[in-house]
């Protein structure tokens, strides 16, 4: 299955936050009020109900003169996703399109996702259910993973109006990306592609004008290695235990309520045999 | 070795619970599969209208989705000249001018004077408007002005708004001129 990219060219964006509107508006978020932040960035940072934010940064260039940079910021959909290793319930899983999913279903709220996220785009949102009872499930970007199973494009990339988001193969978006960066160095010295190798490469591919830690972002963001364990190792042991010790209890189970019956009382475990 | 006396129904009862206890645990059920099979793509069997954009006098194409009897998403038009699928931030909240709580659903009257807002159905509202129409036009009309026929008059004011298409600009110039009006102005143009 092809893989799929959503190419964010910063240098183009003009800030106009219509990504940010049409993902609420796809999505069905609602709005959430903010307070004047000091700049024209709307919200801090991502949140259950606000999947992506502009970020507005007023930068000090190499020639002592103010860059105003913008970034959409979302999830990053890696390709070894700190989130997918961390969760315990795997509710959060890989799409064939190479995007990162949680399932509301499966989801527990427990929080380990929001906490393990190099980006930090994952958050978690409080409900009451219908007796008063409080629970919480994790939210974020899902590149619309709904749209591209019917051909179409990420609602944020539908609606950006100079250009400076794309969705296409993989390959080929790497490959614009890596050109675009040679286009704009006489202007951004530092331009880069972002597509951090830590995490396997990225399904949000970036062409920064700067270095990432100006737009807040890691250097080289890793999976922990905990999770790695954790989930590579540790969990897959303990299902395996948990799957023989339920198949023994409940083929003893079965086996103790055919065998009680005959009246003749073969009372011996049979559950061995037939496992 | 344990002896099994099985008769022929107990050896089957046991061959089926050995086999559901073995494709539940070991094998595994997707409910995620099943479930994501009963969600229903959000803008299937929606119909598509295309408008344009109220907002500001550039005019861009909009589909708007509607299912249920409300909007369920909004979106640029791809086949529009103008905007070729492309939104800006206000453009693509769209949607709310519908779906809005604080959407006006009834006309509002403030009368000369007053500080409140009452509410008046359309037909109240036509008439009214097509009377003071008339009076304020017949009281200031100006047949000529310098020697010059004019026909004008020059209390009355028109603005047309950013959604009205070629058609109903054309319409609103032949009625506004057709009262003499010389205020006439359109949002595109601004």
């Amino acid at each position: 299955m092809t893989k799929y990219v959503k190419y964010v060219d910063v240098t183009k964006c003009d800030g106009c936050r219509a990504c940010m509107v049409a993902c609420k508006n796809w999505n069905d978020l609602p709005a959430e009020p903010t307070e004047f932040l000091g700049s024209a960035q709307s919200h801090a940072k991502t949140t259950a109900d606000t999947w992506n934010v502009l970020q507005y940064i007023e930068h000090e260039n190499g020639k002592g003169n103010l860059e105003y940079l913008f970034r959409h910021s979302s999830c990053f959909h890696c390709t070894d996703a700190a989130c997918e290793k961390v969760c315990p319930e795997n509710a959060i899983s890989y799409t064939k399109y190479g995007t990162v999913v949680i399932d509301q279903d499966t989801c527990v709220g427990c929080g380990y996702c929001t906490q393990n996220c190099p980006f930090e785009v994952i958050s978690l949102k409080e409900y009451k259910d219908k007796n008063g009872k409080e629970y919480r499930k994790a939210h974020k970007c899902t590149m619309c993973t709904d749209r591209i199973d019917e051909g179409l494009q990420p609602a944020c990339v539908t609606t950006c109006h100079t250009g400076a988001m794309e969705f296409g193969d993989k390959d080929a978006m790497i490959q614009k990306a890596e050109q675009r960066v040679k286009e704009i160095k006489d202007r951004y010295p530092n331009a880069m592609v972002y597509n951090p190798q830590g995490v396997g490469g990225t399904h949000s591919v970036y062409v920064l004008a700067e270095k990432p830690s100006v737009y807040g972002l890691p250097d080289n963001p890793k999976v922990p290695t905990s999770a790695v364990l954790w989930k590579d190792y540790a969990q897959p042991i303990g299902k395996a235990m948990i799957g023989a010790t339920t198949m023994a209890v409940v083929g003893a189970f079965v086996a103790n309520k055919i065998f009680s019956k005959k009246a003749n009382g073969h009372d011996e475990d049979g559950g061995g045999n037939h496992e | 070795m344990v002896e099994m006396n099985l008769n022929r129904r107990q050896f089957l009862k046991l061959s089926g619970a050995t086999a559901a206890t073995l494709a539940v645990v070991e094998l595994g059920f997707n409910e995620k599969k099943a479930y994501a099979k009963t969600k229903e793509f959000k803008i299937a069997k929606a119909t598509v209208t295309p408008t344009i954009c109220c907002y500001c006098g550039v005019g861009c194409g909009i589909l708007v989705h509607t299912k249920n009897n409300t909007v369920v998403y909004t979106e640029g038009d791809p086949d529009s000249p103008i905007n070729e699928g492309k939104l800006c931030s206000k453009g693509t909240t769209l949607r709310q001018l519908y779906t809005s709580e604080k959407r006006l659903t009834k006309p509002l009257y403030r009368a000369p004077g007053s500080n409140k807002w009452e509410e008046k159905d359309w037909e109240w509202m036509l008439d009214t408007i097509a009377k003071r129409t008339k009076e304020t036009r017949d009281n200031s009309f100006v047949e000529v002005e310098n020697g010059v026929t004019v026909n004008k008059t020059e209390k009355i004011a028109s603005l047309g708004g950013a959604a009205l298409d070629n058609e109903e600009t054309y319409l609103l110039s032949k009625l506004m001129r057709g009262l003499g009006i010389t205020y006439l102005e359109h949002q595109a143009r601004i």
